[in-house]
């Protein structure tokens, strides 16, 4: 198995900017809500990054906005996990009409395309953060237990699953006890995926103008913020368009590394 | 064993009857669960008027009677069923207009959107996938199969705004802002759209292709001294393109969630700004009626993927 710097350096940037966001109220001591220079103001040593259209520092505003970006997203896919993977183990497991039932919901749900999906679900609660957390996360549920539900399913076909029902268990040992762990390394894989596709979910509709209050800092607000300022002041974009790619590009590579 | 010949097997035209059908049942199912997530998780649309002052509480009352939504859910539901079957998605909060009009009117532009960016997926897709087969351990093989990758992950505001400021640093020094403004109208928003599109095909094109280029009829040809372009693109792209043909149908369809940033990442008028701007002042019949009509467009799409398939391949008449 080849090891080379392109497993490790997605992994080192995810390191980073989780530890860099988590760390933000000691790494800057600007507020980011609050202007701290003339607006549109180059990098320097003052702001590193430079100001946006209001004067705020954008320095600060990128590493609270990970906050955001990145907390929206591990909610929206934790719901997405929940949801999606229950519905996926109760299809699988219980065969049946439950199975058609779950199936035919899912499939009538994907035939909506997902931001779509994820936009219906917002004009539904009003727009705002919690709203986004919701679109995103029940949006990537009908996928998700889909490829869940045929991860059991291919489980649920080995030999020591037959034992084990033949010594008695019931189905809700046999789920919980045999099946969920032996399919624990293809549910990681999708649930990094998963996590990619929330991540950019999430700076889409706020990008989009969908997240609520403007002053909130989240990368896909600041983007479309640095969007109308982009030819005198391009870092205004510039940064929040590098740590979006980065960040999905190296999400995506774990995925796929752990799929291997 | 060889198969009866006489064994039943449907004939095409019960197979596209069958996939018409199920088609419809989804498209039903989309729409019903359209109308209650916005009516059941949304609440009373009229609420929101009400709290931004928009109405007095005689109009809001006024407003909830001309709509139905005083009347039960079901009635409404049955309602709103009846009117899509006629064309009719009820009227704009705002405007007091036709849905159906104001969707129809912002058509046009996302239209020419979308198709030229389907062709330019296409384009990029098959230049990306054909490149990273045919050249896969030279340089150029393994940068095309990055850029297929980046295609596939970037979100399309990301590459949006990337490509504005690339081609205004580009074109910085050419006096003429002219020249930058027609080209960011149509020529780059279908280039940034297209380009999200073009992953999926590449990464197709490439699979059919690299198997095929390794079957012997490959080989056979490349022994009765057949040029390299009539070998790759005659033997070897055929048998790989008709999945391409059915992912393009569906591309197709699917375009129009990118055309929702597309535009908003260049200003252009159309459908997708028209959604985006009626969710923010919670006008939802407009919504409803976009996220309903592209799901008919979507629904409709896959048949027309699965039909594609079942014209290639008679084998698949089968097992629809």
């Amino acid at each position: 198995m080849k090891r080379g710097w392109v497993t490790v350096l997605p992994g080192l940037w995810i390191g980073l900017v989780v530890l860099v966001s988590l760390a933000a109220p000691v790494l800057v001591h600007v507020s980011p809500l609050q202007p701290v220079a003339d607006p549109l103001s180059p990098p320097s040593v003052s702001a590193p990054l430079g100001t946006d259209s209001l004067g705020r520092d954008l320095w600060a505003r990128l590493l609270y906005g990970g906050r955001v970006s990145l907390g929206v997203s591990f909610l929206a896919v934790s719901l997405t996990i929940l949801l999606g993977g229950a519905a996926g183990m109760v299809a699988a497991m219980a065969g049946g009409w439950p199975d058609r039932v779950i199936l035919w919901l899912a499939n009538s749900a994907l035939a909506i395309p997902g931001l779509l999906l994820a936009m219906l679900l917002v004009a539904a609660v009003g727009p705002g953060v919690p709203a986004v957390v919701m679109a995103v996360g029940l949006g990537g549920a009908p996928g998700f237990a889909r490829l869940a539900r045929s991860v059991f399913l291919q489980v649920k076909q080995d030999g020591y699953i037959a034992a084990a029902a033949a010594l008695g268990a019931d189905l809700a040992w046999i789920s919980a006890r045999h099946v969920l762990p032996n399919a624990r390394p293809k549910l990681v894989s999708l649930t990094a995926t998963h996590y990619a596709w929330a991540l950019m979910g999430t700076v889409t509709l706020t990008f989009l103008g969908l997240g609520g209050d403007p002053a909130i800092p989240e990368w896909g607000a600041m983007l479309n913020a640095g969007r109308a300022d982009l030819i005198g002041a391009p870092w205004a974009a510039l940064w929040p368009a590098l740590a979006i790619s980065l960040t999905v590009l190296s999400v995506h590579a774990i995925a796929d590394r752990v799929g291997r | 064993m060889v198969p009866a010949p006489d064994r039943f097997a449907p004939g095409p035209l019960a197979a596209v009857f069958r996939r018409i059908l199920q088609g419809l049942l989804t498209a039903w199912a989309a729409v019903s669960l359209t109308f209650l997530a916005l009516r059941l998780a949304g609440g009373d649309p009229i609420a929101n008027l009400l709290a931004q002052g928009l109405a007095s509480p005689t109009q809001a009352s006024n407003l909830r009677r001309a709509l139905g939504l005083d009347q039960p859910i079901w009635t409404q539901y049955l309602h709103y069923l009846g009117g899509l079957v006629r064309g009719d998605l009820g009227v704009s909060l705002y405007t007091s207009r036709d849905v159906s009009t104001v969707i129809g009117e912002r058509i046009p532009p996302t239209a020419a959107l979308a198709s030229a960016g389907l062709i330019v997926a296409l384009l990029i897709g098959l230049i990306l996938g054909v490149t990273a087969a045919w050249s896969s351990r030279r340089p150029i093989g393994i940068v095309a199969g990055l850029l297929s990758s980046l295609a596939l992950t970037l979100p399309v505001a990301v590459t949006g705004v990337l490509s504005i400021l690339g081609l205004s640093l580009a074109f910085r020094a050419i006096p003429g802002a002219d020249f930058l403004a027609n080209l960011q109208s149509l020529v780059l928003p279908a280039f940034v759209l297209g380009f999200a599109s073009s992953g999926g095909i590449a990464r197709l094109v490439q699979t059919g292709l690299t198997e095929s280029l390794n079957k012997p009829y490959i080989l056979a040809a490349k022994a009765r001294g057949l040029p390299v372009g009539a070998r790759l693109l005659w033997h070897a792209l055929r048998p790989a393109l008709p999945p391409v043909i059915s992912l393009t149908a569906l591309e197709a369809s699917f375009l129009f969630s990118g055309t929702v940033v597309t535009e908003t990442v260049f200003s252009r008028p159309g459908l997708g700004r028209l959604l985006v701007t009626s969710i923010l002042r919670g006008d939802f019949p407009v919504a409803q009626g976009i996220v309903v009509m592209a799901a008919l467009v979507y629904t409709g799409g896959h048949i027309l993927a699965d039909l594609l398939a079942l014209a290639i391949d008679p084998r698949l008449r089968r097992l629809i």
